[in-house]
Order: structure tokens, then C-alpha cells, then sequence
């Protein structure tokens, strides 16, 4: 990321008002800077020169309080809304991420790491404060304080204004050299670093397994070993990379000193008065203090700075356009798809496949794990486009439409998914199930086993869910979802495992369900591991993944030839 | 897995960062030269602004020129003096924190290994790389960052005071008071704002977290069922509610940053408002005068680094909580009196050729805690012998192992090796006898020879060799660029799940221990090879010592339980039925069902 991202501003609102306000306040920290070096040199220049009285430099000196009170305030302000600004950029930031990453999916938002998603999201966005708090104020400063000053001393004397203008440009250019020269060294210095420290790292996470076998103690010395060359390491590394600030230093601190110097100099012959010599003394290590905190402050802001890095990629990734027609009525329709398959790593999961819900039927994908049946599953819902076949919802009159251009929230009104770990809204027992009649809730529950866990529960339909269902376990959380699908039946029902973790007889449950859904006219999707609840559907396609490129449709399994169509 | 760690306070004992800075064992003398090298760096910075205002005031009087020559030189060195003892500081520094951080990571070390073993099961892995990583080098980051510039600042500040003082008294206590505001007050305020705001978003955060953990999890279910939105408005206002949070830490770090400036200014008039009538009396010359009011501007640079140091001993203290609950932990430090355990280890080392035998008597067994997860189990495992543990998932099988491998104390009844309780065994005793590999068995980041060598030092080529062959992973290990000195990556991120549970398997058999007690050594496999990998551990090789192996395995696939002696089948925390294969499946239906519904799938 440069400096200042334009894509920061785009995405996090919040940091645009903030950086107008940084740029005003770093004027007026300008302004102030200024005031104060010429009030404190005019001041001080007649009191040294001419023996002024306190009563003579009272005016000078009350506009010189004003003036320091000013910038405490600058201060303060800048420093009050930095945090404020800080909290509410990362905080939009991360609503765009986790909202785009849902809109085009975590897997595709984050390929081939969608848990790095949450710690961007969560943590590592958090890495963004220093760099709002911190070193964009220092950035702008260097922008606007930097030049104002080195102005004004080019006003009072042109000779110190030089000194100071050549060295500016000194500073950039030998950091960057010392940078280039180093970069090698330090870049296997971090490698060595990172190596060793892992080593230590690796050590004491098999420490339960060394312990297993009674070898735990004979690391005690590596760890040791391991910490001191990790240390020599990083020192190596360390004595290079300081360099660039010790450059930094030198070059500014030198600058300043020369100013004095040569201020000195010429004052004695008279060339230069004292009240100018005392600005511009004032004044000289003001021109070079954002430059050096913009240096001290980089290394804190980096973790920051690639944390958005990685949240502008994910923002990137470009949202498949959302259908706009209506979804035909299911209850009567029919969810069709042919020859769907999904490019996974070096293949195909699923290989083209064929499956045909309609209401009243129940059909089981089955296949080996990692075949692609819950890849399947997201297909049909909409959530995953296809990389070849196509989905279509049928109306009751036979007129087929591409479940692209479907408005995907009028299809899911008409879709219950039972996920393999269904997701619950926080509330109680009752709440989350929704019943219309106790009666209706009690007849449910006997038939999917709820009743014996609302039994088992010392609040019974009172128990308060958190979210995601804490507070029942898996199994528990499955047959409150399947009796929810039972009391209010959508045309199309999709089950993922529903027996995964229920014993021999909460499948019974499963089935005896899995009949009322059929008896009430659903279509039914079920994603079936165990032979026991395929043998119960009326169709069973398998879903095979291919280790290379099939050509659509062509040799690979399909649906099951006796599927309806 | 996941037993409750002790959870450090949230706000920390006192004297709680004291006793892990304690632990870094940090030399006296290097500090001391660090806090040397610091002040004589800023120490220039200031220096330099008094010489400088010395010498424009005596310049402005038009001295001879040579009397001015040794200002002019002091000038420049004090501008060299700066930037080239900041770097040495900062070496020194940087070296001190290292050095304890790397004596730390090994005292933890050590702990860890001669504490008991339920400690370092009851630390989510995760959270104890993070307790050993990111924690240790925050309680390093303290002295660089908190305690050494605290010490400079004091020791600088002092000086200057000092030295302002002898110049002109009343300037000099004015600026004593003021870098008191600016090194005391202004980092208190600081260290308060980022207290209340963690303090007001701990519950805000928690939320911001598992919603967004939510969200990104369940997509696709939130999406289908209509929620998403309204999570993502849940999302929306835990992050207002951070804001407010910060928000409310913001303020005293507002005023904080006014003091630090206010400071400045207010030594610099106080210094001008009371010199001035001093030059008129003649107890100040005038260029006394111009040091005096000048040498302030450059005197805050130490204090300003303060409130940042104040914040960051925050963040250590709780890191150090943090990894003191780890050296804390009940039973992670032997008692002083029981005396060195190598030795003890030594004495146990099992005779060659010994026939141990496991026998767990009412077995009831679990986290230390809560409610046991397994109760009344009977078992014995004797060399030769070949037992089976079947159940579903979460019934305690692998509590079950932990406990029979002395990793857990016995919540009920009794496991004892050849008639003598476990925990009086000695550990160097249990583990010459009984090796559990579990599931989670750690893969280290070395060759795969080494990796094999976990279980015993003198493993030659050949047996490794053997012993992966055994296990099925011949083809595997025909495969690798360099053979058995292939490095394996970290936790074998460059293995797949049943490549990684073979290798343990592997190891398991190379050790010299007659009784295994494996977990799951079939998951992640297909059918044909879990069948063939069970096979080969029912006919484990005898030990060198010539000890026929006693086996119990803990799996999912049931088809080759038929070579069993005995099977255990677990169901609602207790054996609900036990005996060979054929009699389970005869005559209990579950179990029945559970082998056809296998055979089906194979087929």
C-alpha cells in the first residue's frame, strides 16, 4: 500500500471527514509553530540584546501563552478524534469485508483460507489504529508543517534555509540506500528469525507427544540453543535494519547543528540579528520533526497497512450479479439441474451430475466425502455458480428460468436448509421453533424426538438459546431444527446428514420426518452417508469427483438413470 | 479437548508483571548500560539546544571568534553524539530484551516438561503457542519499550532539572514540575483512556467477534433463511459500540496530549517570565538567559515517549498474566523437596524383556472438573492382547486413552500397572511401558527420520524404513525427494491427514514400549487401507526386548474388529456391551446395524 491508499478513503468513509480535519489541524499546528518561534525569538532576542524589561516583553509573552494553549488544544483535538476516526474506519472496513465475503462467499472471498478471513476480520483490521492514530497525523505534518517552516526560514535567512533544504531530500534518499544495501542481509535475517522461532515454537507444541514417549527433557538444552541463536539472528538482523534510523538521526540532528553554527558565525560579523538567529534556530529542528516521526512511526503501522492490503483484495473480488425474475411457485414447480459441476482443486467435485427435485419426492445425494455433496447442495441453493450445467426452477405451466437470473431471496423464501450444523437465531425454545398451537408444537416434537429433549431441560420450552444454538448440543440443535422444518414446511426441504450425529435411534427420528416432509407435499434434497437413510429415498444420485478435466457431461456419472424427469 | 484454562483476572495481581520481568533474568549491568546509552543520546539532543543558545547569545555580543570555537565543535559533536548512541542503545536494548525473552521461553519450557501433564492438555494448542509466542515477546517488548525509556526519562530529566537549576533556580524547578506533568500525569491519562476503552469494549469486542465468526461461518445457511441481514446489522451495532467505547478512552488521551504540549510551552514562559526580571537584576546574564528559556524545547523528548510506554506496560502486565498462569498452574512446578525426577526416571526404567500388564478397575474417567465423561469401565491389556474401543463421537474414548496412559488422574476407581497405581508409578515408568499416540499427536517441522526418532533416539534407517513400510507408507516414502531425510513441515502441513496418522502409527511401533494405546489410527483413510493399516497393528512386531505388543485402539471402522480379543462398545458414558466381534454383532443390534451400514458403503 502507498502512504495514503486512495482505497482507504473509498472504503472506510469515516477516514475522509478524519483526514480533512487532520490536514486543517496540521495548518494550524503550522501557523502555531511559527508564531511561537518568532514570538519566543523576539522576545528573548530583546531581553539577551537590549536588557528589555518583563513590562516591555508582557505583550510579546501573553500572545506567546496564547499561542502554547492553542496547541495543547490542536493537540487535544487531533488526538480525540484520531481514536474516534480510527475505531469507526476499521469498523466500517470490516462491515464491508464480512458483508462482501458473505455476499460472494467466504471461499471465494478467501481462497484456500477462509479462517485468515476472520482474523482479518476481527483482529487484524484492529492493526489499522497506530496507522490512523499515529502515523497518518505525522504524514500530513510532513506535508504541511515541513514546508511551512522551511518557507519561513527561507524568509529570515536563505543560508540556513539551504542547509535545511538540501538535507531534506538527504533523508529520503539515504534511507532508501541504506534500505537497498540491506535488504538481502535482513530479508535472510528475517527468514533465519522466523526458522528458529518456530523451531522453539514447534518444540513445545509436541511437547505432550515427547512426554508420551518419556523424551521430553532432552530439548531443554536445544530450546535453550534455539533462543540464543534465534537472539544472534535477530541482532544480526537488527544492527542493519537500525541503521536507516541511526542515517535519519545524523543527517537531521547534523543539519540542525549546522544551522547553529553558521547562525553563530555570522552573527558575530554582524551579518545576521540576533531575533532572526534565534527563529531560525527555533524554527530548524521544527522542519525535520514530522519527518522523523513519520520514520519512527512507520514500523507500528505496517501490520496495519497490509491488514488493509488483504481487505481491499477481498473487496475486489467482484460480487456475481444478482438475478431480478421472480421465482415460480415451487409447491408446484420444480428445481432442476443438469449436468452441474464444480472445478475444485486439480478436478472436478461433483463431476457433471443431474438432479431433479419435485414436490413430494425425496432424493438422496450419496457419494465418497469430498465427492462434492454439499458443493451439490450450494449449487441448487444458488450460493455457487456452476462451472458448467446450468440450474432452472419450473413453473407449474412448464416454463423453465435460469436460476441466475432468479431473485435469489424470492427462491430462499421458498427453501428450508438444514446445514450439518444447523444455525439458530438466539431466543427461547419456543421462540426459535415458532409454533402456532402448542398442540401442533407437541405433535412435532414427539415425532422428531424434540419432546424428550425439552424433558431433559430443567426450563423445558423456556430454555434460552444464544446464538447459534449454544446451550444444546449438535445433536439436540438438529432435531429442534428438523421439527422447525416440520412445522412450517417450505415446498423444497435440503437436509445435510441429518443422522451425523445421532445415534441408531434418533435416525429413526430422521426418517419417521423425512416421511411426514414427503406426506406434505415437499420436495426433499437429503445429503445421506449412512445406507440406512438412502434406502429411504425415492431417487439416489451419486456424486463422484474426477482427478482431471472432463469434458461437460460426457463419461462422467450422472444422476441416477431412473430420476424422474 | 478443551478443559477451561485458567483464565488470567481481568485486571491483573499486582506485582504480576514485576515477577515475570523477574523471569527474564536480566543482567544488571547491560541494563545499566542501556539506560546510559539512551540518556547520553537524548542527553545530546538537549546539549545541543543549550550550547546552540549559547552560542547565538554570545555571538550576538560579537566576541573575538576563538572564543566561541569550542561551542561550535561541541555543536556538531552533539549532533553526531545523537543519532550514533541512539543506535548503540538501541542494540544494547534490543539484546537485553532478546536474551530474556529466549531465558523465558526455556524456563516455560522446562516447567512445562517436568509439571504434570494435565497442564499442557488443559491449554488449547493454539492459545499455548500464543501464550509462548506473541506473550513472551510482549513481556519482552516491557523493557524496551516501557521500562527503559521510563528509566532514561527519569535519569535525563533529572540532569536537565539539575543543570537548568544551577543556571537560574526558579527555571529549573518550573521545568521539574512540568516534566513531571508530562512524564507522570500525561502517561497516566493515557494508560486510564486505554484502560476504559478496553475496559467498556470487552463485551462489545466479544460480540464483534462471533457475529462476524457467525457470519462468515454460516453464509450460505444465513443467506437461505433470510438472517443475514439482520446479523450484519448485529455486526453494525457491536461495532457502535466499540466506537463509544473508544470514544470514551479518547478523552483522557485528549487531555493527555494537551498536557504533554502544554508542558513545553508552560517551562518555556515560566523559564522567559521569571529570567527576564533576573538578567534586569543582574542574577542571570543574558545569554545564561537565552539557555535557559531555549534548553526546554528539547527537553521533552524522553517524556514524550512515556505515554506509549505507560500503554504498552498495560498490554505486558496482561501478557505476563497470561504466561504466570501457565508457570501457575497447579502441578506445572514439581514441589522443591521432591528432588530431581531424571534421577527418579532412571531408577524406573523398565528391566528388558518385561511382561507389564494394564488393568483398569471401575474406571471412571474425565476432565478434572467436570462431570465424568465415561464411568465403570473394566479393562485389562496384557502383552499380546488385543483390545477395541467403539463408540460414538464425543462418548470419551480419548479421555478414556489419556487416563490410561497416567495423562489424566482417575475421576473413580483405579488403573494400576502390574498391580501398582499409576500415579505412584513414576512417569519414567509409565511411558518405558505404555505409549498413547493420539489424535492430535504433534508432527514436528524436521526429516521424517527424526520425526520417527520421537519415539526412541537409536532408530537406524532400516527400521524406519520397516516401519512405514508396515504401515502402508512404502510407496510414500519411495515418493519423497529425499527420502527419510525429507523435511516434514511444521504439524506436516505438507503430509495429508492419512499420510500424517500413519507416520504417528509408525512411530508408535518403533518405540519399545509392549503397550499401545492408539486413537483412531484409521481416520482420514479409505476403507481398504484403514482395514489393512488395523490389520498390521493387530500383528504389531514384538519389541526388541522380545515383549509380544498388548494393543487397544480406539476406532471408527468395525469390519476389522473381527481379529479383536474383546470389543468395548461405549453408549451414554458407560460399556453398554462387550465381547468378540461376531457376539456384538449377534447380539446387539446397534452394533449390527453400525457393521452392515459399513459393508455397504465399502461395497
Amino acid at each position: 500500500m502507498k502512504p495514503l491508499d486512495p482505497r482507504l478513503l473509498r472504503y472506510a468513509r469515516s477516514a475522509r471527514g478524519y483526514l480533512a480535519l487532520t490536514v486543517g489541524l496540521g495548518l494550524v499546528t503550522g501557523a502555531l509553530v511559527v508564531a511561537q518561534a518568532l514570538l519566543l525569538a523576539h522576545a528573548l532576542g530583546s531581553a539577551v540584546a537590549e536588557g528589555a524589561s518583563l513590562a516591555q516583553v508582557a505583550p510579546l509573552v501573553g500572545w506567546l501563552v496564547l499561542v502554547v494553549v492553542l496547541r495543547a488544544l490542536t493537540a487535544a483535538v487531533q488526538e480525540r478524534y484520531a481514536h474516534r476516526a480510527a475505531t469507526r474506519a476499521v469498523a466500517q472496513l470490516r462491515e464491508r469485508v464480512v458483508a462482501h465475503a458473505a455476499a460472494v462467499g467466504p471461499r471465494r472471498a478467501a481462497p484456500g483460507d477462509p479462517a485468515g478471513l476472520v482474523t482479518l476480520a476481527t483482529r487484524g483490521l484492529e492493526a489499522l489504529e497506530p496507522y490512523f492514530v499515529r502515523y497518518l497525523p505525522q504524514l500530513v505534518l510532513a506535508a504541511t508543517l515541513t514546508p511551512a517552516t522551511l518557507c519561513v526560514v527561507l524568509g529570515l535567512d536563505w543560508v540556513s534555509a539551504v542547509i535545511i533544504a538540501v538535507t531534506v531530500p538527504l533523508v529520503p534518499v539515504f534511507m532508501w540506500l541504506v534500505g537497498v544495501m540491506t535488504q538481502g542481509r535482513s530479508e535472510r535475517g528475517l527468514a533465519t528469525m522466523q526458522r528458529l522461532a518456530s523451531q522453539v515454537l514447534d518444540l513445545l507444541a509436541g511437547l505432550t507427544t515427547l512426554r508420551a514417549f518419556g523424551r521430553e527433557r532432552g530439548p531443554v538444552a536445544r530450546v535453550r540453543e534455539l533462543g540464543d541463536a534465534h537472539r544472534r539472528a535477530t541482532m544480526g538482523t537488527l544492527r542493519i535494519a537500525f541503521l536507516s534510523g541511526m542515517v535519519l538521526e545524523l543527517l537531521t540532528t547534523l543539519s540542525v547543528a549546522l544551522v547553529a553554527v553558521g547562525i553563530g558565525l555570522r552573527l558575530v560579523y554582524g551579518e545576521i540579528d540576533l531575533v532572526t538567529g534565534l527563529a531560525v534556530l527555533v524554527l530548524a529542528p521544527e522542519v525535520f520533526l514530522p519527518l522523523r516521526q513519520v520514520g519512527a512511526h512507520f514500523h507500528a503501522s505496517t501490520d496495519g497497512v497490509a491488514a488493509a492490503d488483504r481487505a481491499f483484495a477481498v473487496l475486489e473480488v467482484p460480487v456475481p450479479e444478482a438475478g431480478t425474475r421472480p421465482a415460480p411457485d415451487l409447491a408446484h414447480g420444480a428445481v432442476r439441474a443438469r449436468g452441474v459441476a464444480v472445478r475444485s482443486r486439480g478436478g472436478w467435485a461433483p463431476a457433471p451430475v443431474d438432479v431433479d427435485l419435485v414436490p413430494g419426492r425425496v432424493v438422496a445425494l450419496v457419494g465418497p466425502s469430498g465427492a462434492g455433496k454439499s458443493t451439490t447442495v450450494e449449487v441448487l441453493l444458488g450460493l455457487l455458480a456452476p462451472d458448467a450445467g446450468r440450474v432452472t426452477l419450473v413453473a407449474a405451466d412448464g416454463t423453465a428460468t435460469d436460476l441466475a437470473d432468479v431473485d435469489l431471496h424470492d427462491y430462499w423464501r421458498q427453501v428450508t436448509w438444514l446445514p450439518q450444523r444447523p444455525v439458530l437465531e438466539p431466543g427461547t425454545l419456543a421462540e426459535v421453533l415458532g409454533a402456532a398451537t402448542p398442540d401442533e408444537r407437541d405433535r412435532a416434537a414427539a415425532l422428531t424426538g424434540l419432546d424428550a429433549v425439552v424433558a431433559s431441560l430443567p426450563d423445558g420450552w423456556s430454555t434460552v438459546l444464544g446464538s447459534g444454538g449454544t446451550g444444546l448440543s449438535v445433536g439436540q440443535r438438529q432435531r429442534l431444527a428438523l421439527t422447525r422444518a416440520l412445522l412450517r414446511p417450505s415446498p423444497v426441504v435440503v437436509l445435510d446428514e441429518p443422522t451425523a450425529h445421532l445415534d441408531a435411534a434418533g435416525e429413526q427420528v430422521v426418517l419417521a420426518t423425512l416421511d411426514a416432509l414427503r406426506a406434505a407435499g415437499c420436495a426433499v434434497l437429503l445429503v445421506a452417508h449412512r445406507a440406512s437413510l438412502a434406502s429411504r429415498a425415492d431417487d439416489v444420485v451419486h456424486v463422484a469427483s474426477t482427478p482431471d478435466a472432463v469434458t461437460t457431461g460426457a463419461g462422467a456419472p450422472t444422476g441416477d438413470p431412473g430420476a424422474p424427469r | 479437548m478443551t478443559a477451561p484454562a485458567p483464565l488470567p483476572a481481568a485486571r491483573p495481581a499486582p506485582g504480576t508483571l514485576r515477577r515475570a520481568v523477574r523471569l527474564l533474568d536480566v543482567d544488571p549491568r547491560r541494563a545499566a548500560l542501556a539506560v546510559l546509552l539512551g540518556t547520553l543520546a537524548l542527553g545530546s539532543a538537549v546539549a545541543l539546544a543549550a550550547v546552540s543558545a549559547w552560542l547565538i547569545a554570545r555571538a550576538s555580543q560579537m566576541p573575538p571568534v576563538l572564543e566561541l570555537s569550542v561551542a561550535t565543535v561541541a555543536v556538531r559533536a552533539f549532533g553526531i553524539g545523537r543519532g550514533v548512541m541512539r543506535y548503540l542503545e538501541r542494540l544494547v536494548s534490543h539484546d537485553i530484551a532478546l536474551r530474556g525473552m529466549a531465558h523465558l521461553r526455556a524456563t516455560l519450557y522446562e516447567r512445562l516438561a517436568a509439571g504434570s501433564p494435565q497442564t499442557l492438555l488443559a491449554v488449547r494448542r493454539g492459545d499455548l503457542l500464543a501464550r509462548v509466542g506473541a506473550d513472551v515477546d510482549a513481556v519482552g517488548d516491557v523493557v524496551v519499550r516501557g521500562l527503559l525509556p521510563a528509566a532514561v526519562a527519569l535519569t535525563l530529566g533529572t540532569g536537565t532539572t539539575v543543570a537548568m537549576a544551577l543556571f537560574w533556580p526558579p527555571a529549573g524547578l518550573a521545568l521539574g514540575v512540568c516534566l513531571l506533568a508530562a512524564g507522570v500525569l500525561a502517561p497516566w491519562l493515557t494508560a486510564r483512556g486505554a484502560r476504559t476503552a478496553e475496559a467498556r469494549g470487552v463485551q462489545a469486542r466479544a460480540r464483534m467477534s462471533a457475529t462476524s465468526l457467525g457470519v462468515l461461518d454460516d453464509a450460505g445457511p444465513l443467506a437461505v433463511s433470510g438472517r443475514l441481514g439482520g446479523e450484519l446489522d448485529a455486526l453494525r451495532a457491536a461495532d457502535a459500540d466499540l466506537a463509544r467505547a473508544a470514544d470514551a478512552g479518547a478523552r483522557p488521551a485528549a487531555l493527555a496530549a494537551a498536557v504533554g504540549q502544554l508542558a513545553v510551552g508552560a517551562a518555556v514562559v515560566a523559564a522567559l517570565v521569571t529570567g527576564v526580571p533576573a538578567v534586569g537584576a543582574g542574577l542571570v546574564s543574558p545569554v545564561e538567559l537565552a539557555v535557559v528559556v531555549l534548553t526546554p524545547l528539547a527537553a521533552f523528548e524522553a517524556t514524550s515517549l512515556l505515554p506509549a510506554a505507560a500503554v504498552q506496560l498495560q498490554r505486558s502486565r496482561a501478557a505476563a498474566a497470561r504466561v504466570l498462569a501457565l508457570l501457575d498452574a497447579p502441578g506445572s512446578a514439581p514441589a522443591p523437596t521432591s528432588g530431581p525426577r531424571p534421577a527418579a526416571a532412571a531408577v524406573d526404567l523398565p528391566t528388558p524383556g518385561r511382561r507389564p500388564v494394564l488393568v483398569a478397575t471401575g474406571l471412571a474417567c474425565g476432565w478434572p472438573g467436570r462431570p465424568p465423561a465415561l464411568r465403570d469401565v473394566d479393562l485389562t491389556l496384557a502383552p499380546g492382547g488385543r483390545l477395541a474401543v467403539v463408540g460414538p463421537s464425543g462418548e470419551g474414548k480419548t479421555t478414556l486413552l489419556l487416563t490410561l496412559a497416567g495423562l489424566l488422574p482417575p475421576v473413580a476407581g483405579s488403573v494400576t500397572l502390574d498391580g501398582v497405581p499409576l500415579s505412584t508409578a513414576g512417569p519414567g515408568r509409565v511411558v518405558g511401558d505404555v505409549v498413547m499416540t493420539g489424535e492430535d499427536a504433534h508432527v514436528f517441522g524436521t526429516s521424517v527420520l527424526e520425526n520417527l526418532r520421537v519415539a526412541r533416539g537409536d532408530v537406524t534407517p532400516a527400521e524406519a524404513t520397516d516401519a512405514l513400510r508396515r504401515v502402508g507408507l512404502g510407496p510414500w516414502l519411495a515418493g519423497l525427494p529425499d527420502g527419510l531425510d525429507t523435511l516434514v513441515g511444521s504439524d506436516a502441513r505438507t503430509v495429508s491427514g492419512g499420510e500424517r496418522r500413519r507416520l504417528l502409527l509408525a512411530r508408535a511401533l518403533l518405540s519399545d514400549a509392549p503397550l499401545l494405546l492408539v486413537d483412531e489410527p484409521a481416520e482420514h483413510l479409505d476403507a481398504a487401507t484403514a482395514d489393512a493399516v488395523l490389520h498390521e497393528l493387530w500383528h504389531a512386531p514384538a519389541t526388541r526386548q522380545g515383549t509380544a505388543r498388548g494393543v487397544l485402539v480406539v476406532s471408527h471402522r468395525l469390519g476389522p474388529l473381527a481379529a479383536a480379543d474383546e470389543v468395548l462398545w461405549l453408549t451414554d458414558g458407560r460399556v453398554a456391551a462387550r465381547g468378540t466381534h461376531a457376539h456384538l454383532v449377534a447380539h446387539v443390534p446397534d452394533y449390527g446395524e453400525a457393521v452392515q451400514s459399513e459393508q455397504q458403503e465399502t461395497s
